[in-house]
């Protein structure tokens, strides 16, 4: 039961961290973006390359940090990697989603975005292959936390939510107390009395792919860091995310932090009482829960068009 | 357009000529053919399936008529492969179909065109316990052959190596699709058979984004060994996870973790204990024959997935026919597989002298025992066959090395002690 509960707020870090991204897409852009989860893909990958790039140029960081499979040149990948996944996740926006906004609907944009997710996973795939790749070939061990209740944690998994929450953080300082959060949350509300006061709607666009692509790089090199890396990282993702955005509301960045706990922590509890052939169906079933009795998401407002 | 169309006439006629004057004889019988000649490894096994039937023509046909053999694509694709098969009973009017590959391709043929049609079939490779549940329900009419092992063969194994280690409690972790539920289910069965208790049979399904919880579920049962029937891809996940948190490194896995990728990423300092288990092809004179005549004909070894397999359905199902006779339909041919593979009959080779022999002597309503590239080939009452077994590991340098080949008798005996 304990270890469950652990184990699921420790998966939920990660969920929550791609979810926020999302659920600043979303909401700002309007559509649901089905090609977001493949950004933590493309985060996980370039963070590998950067890796093995400093660990042959300065070998002497490839060192791990205490107890921790993390190695210094990871921890630098980590910022190089979420740099090169917000400036792809702009060039995407640029060479696709910015000329079918313009031109056509929403449902126009969702379709794009399934094809723009196949591109980028066969992409993926032709230049790294198959097979699953590590950051690190050891495997980290497990500490025992306590033995009556068994309670096993990972350092690797401890230092990833507390990484996790950090950001979250700042994430909540910028958007609550910056002029660029302000005009931020005023887009998302609503663009066209944003743009009348003074808000430059397109910088306002390029900075949202930013953060959500930012986010879901760490997120993507979180999850490589404590399981694997392979092409479908980010297919793998695209339900608990998208489960974790709707759960929490569209738009809502809090409820998207909760949304990935709450989705996190019901997929390692329901093997208590279901089989795990069926536990892939959780998020199923917490979307549908949560849409009947709240169908704007726990802390999401309804939309005005 | 008409002197097109006359020429076109006039060749064909010709070539309807040309044909009677070389056929080896003055009829010939249709035979379906359904693999998935699309797939890379799927064209070998037709052609290993074809090359059998110019062997046969060569020894005479199937009572004195040529066999036409005709080669229709599965796609490895439940809807094409029934079309498939659909059209070779329905306009070529065939009374045998050799085919499919994939068990998933396979039971949809037999149960809604074979079986129904009354057309006889025999498959190389499928290897699915649900196809002999399908007989014993009644479902194949009789008219269904494989010379594939069931995974049985592999889950018998794995407990008998289980017992050998002394272990009294296994934890059963498998993929959840048909392979694995049926190999876990089987292999669950087999550890109980054998006195060891099964703790706990746990699904990893695939593409999840952990499976820590899985995981923690089997550490929690505190098993002396893990019997993992798994593919690399979730398999590298899980074993991670698993060694990680603490668990045991005594694992018995099934032949898809054959893998360099799922060594590589668990790491040899993890998997000293590991041992695999596979079934194989009898270390027979009969095998070595055939990979030898094989790589004469193809020029290349067979290296590929079920070409003994496939070349022995073509041939015991074509001697079948020729001791039914020319006109004898699915049921009849059906009827006579056991005369092809009586241990009791003069043994006869996989070769265009054997097959000679062998269609003289079903032709005086003698036995005959085919040895082919699986050996002694002898069906049950479901048209199942068995096989022996090797135990593998990852050596000393990390290659794949067989440890221990088990023969078909020991692998029957040891299913028979824990029934």
């Amino acid at each position: 039961m304990i270890q469950h509960l652990v184990d699921g707020i420790l998966t939920g870090s990660i969920i929550s961290l791609g979810a926020i991204g999302l659920t600043l897409i979303m909401h700002m852009l309007r559509f649901a973006n089905f090609s977001y989860a493949e950004l933590l893909g493309i985060g996980a990958y370039s963070a590998l390359v950067f890796d093995r790039l400093l660990a042959a140029l300065i070998p002497f960081m490839h060192e791990k940090i205490g107890p921790l499979s993390l190695t210094w040149t990871l921890s630098v990948s980590v910022v190089l990697a979420m740099v090169v996944t917000g400036a792809s996740a702009v060039v995407l926006d640029k060479l696709v989603f910015k000329r079918i906004r313009e031109n056509a609907g929403p449902l126009s944009m969702v379709f794009a975005s399934f094809g723009v997710a196949l591109i980028l996973r066969n992409i993926i795939t032709l230049a790294f292959g198959h097979r699953a790749q590590l950051y690190s070939p050891d495997i980290a061990f497990a500490i025992v936390v306590s033995f009556d209740p068994l309670l096993l944690i990972k350092p690797d998994q401890v230092f990833v939510l507390g990484a996790a929450l950090v950001l979250m953080l700042m994430l909540h300082v910028v958007l609550t107390r910056t002029t660029f959060g302000y005009s931020h949350r005023a887009v998302a509300e609503n663009p066209d009395l944003a743009q009348v006061s003074g808000v430059r709607l397109s910088r306002m666009v390029v900075s949202v792919w930013v953060l959500g692509g930012g986010l879901s790089a760490a997120a993507g090199v979180f999850y490589g860091l404590t399981n694997q890396i392979s092409p479908h990282l980010g297919h793998n993702f695209v339900l608990p995310v998208f489960a974790a955005t709707i759960v929490g509301g569209i738009g809502s960045v809090y409820g998207a932090v909760l949304g990935g706990f709450i989705v996190g922590i019901a997929s390692g509890l329901s093997l208590m009482i279901l089989p795990s052939g069926y536990t892939p169906a959780m998020p199923f079933l917490i979307i549908i829960a949560v849409m009947l009795l709240r169908p704007h998401g726990l802390f999401g407002e309804e939309l005005h068009r | 357009m008409k002197n097109n169309l006359t020429s076109i006439a006039a060749l064909a006629a010709l070539a309807v000529t040309a044909h009677a004057g070389t056929a080896a004889a003055d009829c010939t019988l249709p035979v379906g053919v359904v693999y998935p000649t699309s797939v890379d490894w799927g064209k070998p096994i037709a052609e290993t399936t074809l090359w059998v039937a110019d062997m046969i023509n060569e020894a005479g046909g199937v009572d004195g008529c040529r066999v036409n053999a005709i080669l229709r694509d599965t796609q490895v694709d439940p809807r094409v492969g029934v079309d498939a098969a659909r059209a070779l009973v329905d306009l070529d009017r065939v009374q045998l179909l050799i085919g499919a590959v994939a068990s998933g391709v396979t039971i949809p043929i037999l149960t809604s065109v074979a079986a129904p049609s009354g057309v006889m079939q025999i498959s190389c490779c499928s290897s699915t316990t649900r196809l002999t549940e399908i007989a014993a329900e009644g479902g194949a009419n009789g008219l269904f052959f494989r010379t594939f092992a069931t995974s049985n063969v592999q889950a018998l194994v794995a407990a008998m190596k289980a017992q050998e280690a002394g272990y009294e409690t296994i934890t059963i972790l498998y993929k959840n699709d048909d392979w694995g539920q049926d190999l876990g289910s089987l292999a669950a069965a087999a550890f109980a058979g054998a006195g060891i208790e099964v703790k706990a049979q746990i699904a990893i399904n695939d593409d999840q984004p952990s499976y820590r919880a899985e995981v923690t579920q089997a550490l929690a049962t505190r098993p002396e060994a893990l019997y993992l029937a798994l593919y690399p891809k979730e398999g590298i996940a899980v074993v991670r996870e698993w060694i990680s948190l603490g668990g045991t490194t005594e694992f018995i896995g099934t032949n898809s973790l054959k893998s360099d990728e799922f060594r590589e990423a668990v790491g040899m300092q993890h998997l000293g204990n590991f041992i695999g288990t596979d079934s194989s092809t009898p270390r027979t004179g009969s095998a070595t024959a055939f990979v030898d005549a094989y790589t004469a004909h193809f020029n290349a070894p067979p290296s590929g997935p079920g070409l003994p397999n496939a070349f022995d359905a073509a041939a015991i199902s074509l001697l079948a026919y020729h001791a039914a006779g020319r006109d004898a339909t699915g049921a009849q041919i059906a009827a006579k597989v056991p005369m092809v593979t009586d241990p009791a009959g003069e043994p006869i080779d996989g070769d265009v002298a054997g097959f000679a022999r062998a269609m003289e002597l079903l032709s005086a309503g003698q036995p005959v025992s085919y040895q082919g590239g699986t050996g002694a080939v002898t069906f049950d009452q479901y048209g199942d066959v068995s096989a022996p077994a090797v135990f593998w590991n990852f050596g000393a340098d990390g290659a794949i090395t067989e440890i221990q080949y088990i023969t078909l008798e020991e692998v029957a005996a040891f299913g028979a002690s824990i029934e």
